[in-house]
């Protein structure tokens, strides 16, 4: 019983880790600028909207929340319509609000093993992404698009290809599974931070 | 060269005849016990009494072994993951070729079309226990996770399509599912663990067969070997664990250290022989050890089917002791002049005879303990010992019959220690030196541990063990020996009873004391519980507004709901069929020939092992199985049951040497080995060295050996100062083959080798004291 994957995850992680870049330089845009750009910002806000479009449906899942990026710390996702959810990713694994407080998802299954990667991901640790996927940047540092491609067969059973399109900051994320579901994120109101809110604290600490 | 005399003296010709036959007849004997190859086991249960009585213990015992015997886990590490992982498909393809193993895994060969079909099928038998509860209690919430669960970006997708599983049942059961282990694949199949934050590729091999067969197990470890050399060469790591490279490293030491302990004893008596009598012809006294070694094997292959590695490293020693035989008679030479092999054999074989039968009395008691170990043991020494006694008195006196002149120093030291020990017994009577003795005895037996423990049978193999805890905590897999065993009069029950346990053991979870468990109950429902869930179901759909809102429409719901309902409940083998149930499959028994049925519940990683003892308190038809416990109860009682034995030769041996010496005379003879084995056991508590059941047989060995040096002592063939020199003689060949076994790497045997290395020091130095007092030596 193997859960392979984590699909929306990825692409969110990876658009939000590309998006902490509000840069201008002159020269060509590389993968390494990319990466060092996104390590400046300490905390990023936001809100965000997401669309699943599944093939046995008429129409898109639709759903919207906000979210907060803490470097080095995590990330929170708050769902709020059109059901509630907390999450919280960080180092420990992805965990769920409860009644009780932060509960941790199962930790088992390579749910685990990717959560590591997405750290790295959220690190900028655009090599990590390298060993999965082709990356292609194409743009300025102001409107680029990176397109991942995965590697290895397996890989590709699930995904066909995993766009990012970003100016100032990542906008758009479409993530493009091979059955033909597929999901867009956009992301908006995005506010950088040099630290975080109490309570965001609290969330990140316990 | 021979005179009259001694041709009157030799033994009658048939019996050399007879002799020729025999030995004839045992090379043949043992060319075809050997045919297929050397009869020879490293299986140490092999070693231990069947503790599992019934057919279902046995199988369940069995169930438990086979990963421990047969797995082999390799792990691959590399600076750069993808190097790892090249590594590991090279090593596993090598693997594969040996043609060694009947499996070798290195990536997830998953066949997921089966997997979601099984899900499919079965969504509702698979459901874990929590999210049956929560369904039949509030269809509200179940169906407000569901959503939850769709519009997620961090939950993972499901095999099972969306439009194949509108309420997200076999969604919740594949998500429910425990995952044993922290083995996952990586994004292109490739098994990976992670810990610590290094990541290690992972290679699951199964051998053929098991891993006690002769030789599979050092041709696995020559294959393990290489894969070592080649990712070490490319600045890799690799860990390797398995009960197979245990077998290996245990086989490569006994041999090892049989053939250096077996060569550098007989070496070494060797040339103490020859520079003692000073001819190459005593050396042919190797002839009744050979003799007596090929018995031993022949009449344990006879027996037992087979020879285990343990029994043949003490026993390759016990029959060190046959040489003492052709020693009695030849150390006869130094007085006996001009020497006649057949005079000296005739005067000396009342003694031999007497010496042979009170040895072969004291080993014979072992063989009746329940212990499969000692009964080896002894009947090989036993059968080793009247081959080499045979050997020595119907082959080996025409060939020494040569003239014999030996070395005469040794004798005038022996006068010279006589003297020497009279006049200190004069000073200081033997009374006052007795309770000394008894003194010194009684304080070091008061610090002897007497705590035996399977672990100490196996040679120590640190880095071994060391591997394999470091792959225990990189892959959390930690077989465990302990296991629950669970019968029941239906399988429903069973599960019901697997899971009330699980419950307990949850609690051992969170509390760390145990890793995790594998239970059935944690794959399928109890067909009671499908049935409730049949019930509760059509109430979904009352509630089912939010999915309609997602675009579901109410046709395809209902659709969906009224053919689960249609289906029929799962049986827990059904269950067990699918490619789901692979890592649960072993711990279901079956069903009984009575009807009952019986499973297990596996234990992962279990950090203390008390806290299982009245766990299952109060659930009908669970016992716990804790095999090693177990068996330190048996090697407790065993003791007991061996000292016991001795204590019966003992009271046998005495009266056999009532015969020839009177009452006064047997006890005396009986005094000294007695003693000397009291001397040696406390002598292991002054040194903080435990009993162990091997070591009590070392000490009951030096009761027998004992024996021997007082009968020598106490008939004086030739006088008392030649007997002595005999006694030495007989006491530094015997100690250059036992002692020697002190340096074994083998706890047990290096336990049995101080016990008796010791034992034969006292054994020796109260060996005069067998003699009668009243007379003086004569010369």
């Amino acid at each position: 019983m193997k859960r392979l994957f984590n699909s929306p995850c990825w692409a969110l992680l990876v658009a939000l880790s590309l998006m902490l870049a509000p840069t201008s330089r002159a020269n060509a845009f590389d993968l390494v600028q990319l990466s060092l750009q996104l390590r400046e910002p300490t905390v990023v806000r936001g809100t965000f909207t997401q669309e699943k479009y599944l093939r046995a449906l008429p129409q898109p899942l639709v759903s919207v929340g906000t979210f907060v990026l803490a470097r080095d710390r995590g990330l929170l996702w708050f769902l709020q319509d059109p059901v509630q959810q907390d999450y919280r990713i960080s180092a420990a694994g992805i965990a769920r609000r409860t009644p009780n407080g932060w509960k941790q998802t199962s930790q088992q299954g390579p749910a685990a093993r990717q959560n590591e990667l997405f750290l790295a991901v959220l690190q900028g640790d655009t090599e990590a992404l390298q060993r999965d996927f082709e990356l292609q940047l194409t743009g300025t540092a102001q409107a680029w698009a990176l397109t991942l491609t995965p590697r290895s067969r397996l890989l590709a059973q699930i995904f066909s290809t995993i766009l990012i399109q970003g100016g100032a900051t990542a906008e758009r994320i479409e993530l493009v599974e091979a059955q033909g579901d597929s999901t867009l994120l956009t992301l908006t109101d995005i506010q950088i931070d040099d630290q975080l809110s109490p309570g965001e604290h609290h969330d990140l600490a316990d | 060269m021979t005179s009259p005399t001694d041709h009157a003296l030799r033994l009658p010709a048939w019996l050399s005849s007879l002799f020729f036959l025999a030995l004839l007849g045992l090379v043949a004997l043992t060319a075809w016990q050997w045919r297929n190859g050397p009869p020879i086991s490293a299986n140490l249960l092999q070693l231990l009494p069947s503790g599992a009585p019934g057919e279902l213990e046995q199988l369940a015992e069995q169930r438990v072994q086979a990963p421990l015997n047969r797995d082999l886990m390799l792990l691959v590490q590399h600076e750069d993951e993808d190097t790892a992982v090249a590594l590991a498909q090279e090593v596993a393809g090598n693997l594969k070729a040996s043609g060694l193993f009947a499996q070798v895994r290195r990536s997830v060969q998953a066949d997921l079309p089966a997997m979601r079909q099984q899900l499919l099928d079965q969504r509702l038998v698979l459901l874990d226990r929590a999210s049956r509860e929560a369904l039949i209690a509030s269809p509200e919430d179940f169906i407000q996770q569901r959503l939850q669960r769709l519009f997620s970006p961090f939950e993972s997708t499901s095999l099972v399509p969306v439009e194949e599983d509108w309420f997200g049942l076999a969604d919740l059961a594949q998500r429910r599912l425990p995952h044993p282990g922290n083995i996952h694949p990586r994004l292109d199949g490739a098994l990976l663990a992670e810990h610590d934050g290094q990541r290690w590729a992972v290679i699951h091999a199964q051998i053929h067969g098991d891993a006690f067969d002769d030789k599979l197990p050092l041709l696995v470890d020559d294959q393990v070997r290489a894969a070592r050399h080649r990712v070490e060469s490319q600045q890799g790591e690799l860990l390797a664990a398995g009960g197979v490279l245990h077998a290996a490293y245990g086989q490569r030491q006994a041999r090892e250290e049989a053939s250096l302990i077996g060569s550098v004893s007989l070496v070494a008596t060797l040339a103490l022989l020859h520079l003692l009598f000073r001819t190459s012809r005593v050396l042919l006294v190797a002839l009744p050890v050979l003799v007596g070694a090929l018995s031993g094997a022949a009449a344990c292959v006879a027996l037992f089917g087979q020879i285990h590695v343990l029994t043949l490293v003490l026993g390759a020693s016990l029959v060190g002791v046959s040489i003492d035989f052709p020693l009695h008679y030849l150390s006869k030479s130094w007085t006996l002049q001009p020497w006649q092999a057949f005079r000296a054999l005739r005067l000396t074989l009342p003694g031999l005879a007497l010496a042979l039968a009170t040895n072969v009395i004291g080993y014979l008691a072992m063989a009746f303990t329940p212990f499969p170990a000692l009964s080896q043991v002894a009947v090989f020494s036993a059968a080793g010992l009247l081959g080499a006694f045979a050997c020595a008195t119907c082959l080996l006196p025409s060939l020494v019959n040569v003239p014999l002149q030996p070395w005469a120093a040794p004798l005038s030291w022996a006068e010279r220690a006589l003297a020497l020990r009279q006049r200190l017994l004069g000073r200081l009577p033997s009374s006052w030196l007795l309770a000394g003795f008894v003194v010194f005895c009684l304080a070091g037996i008061s610090q002897v541990s007497f705590k035996d423990d399977l672990r100490q049978w196996v040679s120590r193999a640190p880095a071994l063990q060391q591997q394999a805890e470091r792959i225990g905590q990189i892959t959390g897999f930690e077989p465990t020996s302990q296991y629950f065993l669970v019968r029941a009069q239906t399988a429903d029950e069973l599960l019901e009873r697997q899971e009330a346990l699980g419950t307990r053991l949850d609690e051992l979870v969170a509390e760390q004391k145990l890793r995790g468990y594998l239970a059935l109950s944690q794959l399928a429902a109890t067909t009671v519980a499908q049935e409730s869930l049949h019930l509760a179901l059509p109430r979904l759909l009352e509630y089912s507004q939010p999915l309609l809102a997602l675009g579901m429409t109410a046709g395809a719901l209902e659709k969906e709901l009224a053919a689960l309902q249609a289906k029929p409940v799962t049986g827990l083998d059904q269950v067990l069929a699918g490619p789901i149930a692979e890592p649960w499959r072993p711990l279901w028994l079956g069903t009984r020939s009575d009807g009952t049925v019986a499973g297990l519940i596996s234990l992962q990683g279990l950090r203390d092992s008390s806290a299982l003892h009245g766990l299952a308190d109060g659930i009908d038809g669970v016992s716990l199985i804790d095999r090693p416990a177990e068996l330190n109860r048996l090697f407790a009682e065993t003791q007991r049951q061996a000292a016991l034995l001795k204590m019966f030769a003992a009271v046998v041996i005495l009266a056999l040497l009532c015969l020839p010496f009177g009452w006064s005379g047997a006890l005396r003879c009986l005094a000294v080995p007695l003693l000397a084995a009291l001397g040696s056991l406390a002598c292991l508590g002054w040194l903080g060295q435990p009993l162990t059941l091997f070591g009590l047989f070392g000490l009951l060995l030096v009761t027998a050996i004992g024996v021997d040096y007082a009968i020598l002592m106490r008939e004086r063939i030739g006088g008392a100062a030649v007997s002595l020199v005999g006694t030495l003689l007989a006491a530094v060949t015997t100690w250059l083959s036992f002692g020697l076994l002190a340096l074994s790497s083998t706890p047990a045997v290096s336990n049995f080798g101080l016990a008796v290395g010791i034992g034969l020091v006292f054994a020796f130095l109260l060996a005069p004291w067998a003699a009668k007092t009243t007379e003086e030596p004569a010369s």
